[in-house]
């Protein structure tokens, strides 16, 4: 039988040490920065491509239909919308101010930042698909000038399988998976919140 | 070296020990420790121009430590206390003598508490003055006094239990 304070002493007396240095942590934080830089660069290197491409075939190619313009906005304002709110996302969680905050407010905080996240994958990105899918109708009247009907009834075919797969399997799988692990982190958050009451 | 710099090798010389008693006591896992310790330090670091005199620097890097350990949840799937339990025990094997064993065996009572127990209790162990727990933890220091109370109690029988089986 021991007492607390032959605990405290045990506990006092082990020799278990960190095995991280502080130049350990300085090298990881000069490349945690670089990596972050790195990160954010290539997406923005990415959308920026994928925004220009759009553009420039909006400019050079002459399209008949104002309907294909339209389309091309669609599509640069979903890419903008969903790599502002990742960057958004992202910023947000990696600002630290809300480290200094008590236990309390702290996971509070996650937790809002969870359930934003979980509005952002099912009820926005249904929104985004809506959106898209109209881009591919504008373009389809475009291409109901161009292509043989077959063709484009053929197109049209393959375009809506291919959301009805991702909408009905990719989507409802990854909107799945991504509740049970958010309602998962929300009831340890809540669960340790009420141990701090 | 910039006056920063050495402020920040300073403040690392003097809490990277608590601190990562602290991540143990939390995740009952060396490596997760280090981790979260290292975690911890690359805030402190981030967060050095925004330390505002009102409190001490180590309840300072506590409290991020603190909220460090809990955002863990956020990125890690939580081990049942059985698997977190026998990784205590196996990272414990190397260097077998009864004192080893006697500590392994503390670290596994830990894991046994609540988290915010298991945070406040380790604040405990290391002699932190009551005041800055309540700081850190955000509790009042009456209800921290019976909290602690209730703790020592909890942690004491849960290793006397541990020790008879």
């Amino acid at each position: 039988m021991k007492g607390f304070d032959e605990i405290q002493q045990l506990w006092q007396g082990q020799k278990r040490e960190p095995n991280v240095s502080f130049d350990t942590i300085l090298k990881r934080l000069k490349s945690e920065r670089s990596a972050l830089l790195g990160r954010l660069l290539w997406q923005s290197v990415a959308v920026g491509a994928a925004t220009i491409t759009a553009l420039w075939i909006g400019i050079t190619v002459n399209f008949s239909t104002w309907t294909t313009y339209f389309a091309l906005a669609i599509m640069v304002g979903c890419i903008a919308y969903y790599f502002g709110n990742q960057l958004n996302d992202y910023r947000d969680i990696s600002r630290n101010s809300h480290l200094l905050s008590k236990p309390q407010e702290y996971i509070h905080y996650l937790r809002r930042f969870q359930e934003k996240r979980n509005r952002f994958n099912t009820r926005n990105y249904q929104v985004y698909e809506a959106c898209i899918a109209v881009a591919f109708i504008l373009y389809g009247i475009e291409m109901y000038f161009i292509l043989p009907i077959w063709s484009l009834i053929g197109i049209f075919i393959f375009v809506i399988f291919w959301f009805l797969i991702c909408h009905f399997v990719f989507m409802k799988q990854f909107i799945k998976n991504e509740n049970l692990r958010i309602e998962e982190m929300i009831d340890n958050l809540e669960r340790i919140k009420n141990q701090f009451d | 070296m910039s006056n920063q710099q050495q402020l920040f090798q300073q403040l690392f010389e003097e809490n990277s020990k608590r601190v990562y008693h602290l991540c143990y006591g939390y995740t009952g896992d060396s490596d997760s420790a280090n981790d979260l310790m290292q975690e911890t330090f690359i805030k402190v670091w981030q967060n050095l121009d925004k330390f505002r005199n009102e409190a001490q620097f180590s309840t300072w890097i506590y409290r991020i430590a603190t909220n460090t350990c809990l955002s863990y949840l956020r990125t890690a799937k939580r081990r049942p206390t059985d698997e977190l339990n026998d990784t205590i025990i196996e990272n414990y094997t190397e260097e077998p003598s009864e004192k080893q064993e006697q500590i392994a065996l503390l670290y596994k009572s830990i894991s046994q508490l609540d988290e915010n127990e298991r945070i406040i209790i380790t604040m405990v162990l290391d002699e932190i003055p009551y005041p800055e727990i309540a700081e850190v933890s955000g509790i009042s220091e009456g209800n921290l006094r019976v909290k602690i109370h209730r703790i020592k109690h909890k942690l004491t029988e849960i290793y006397n239990s541990n020790e008879r089986l």
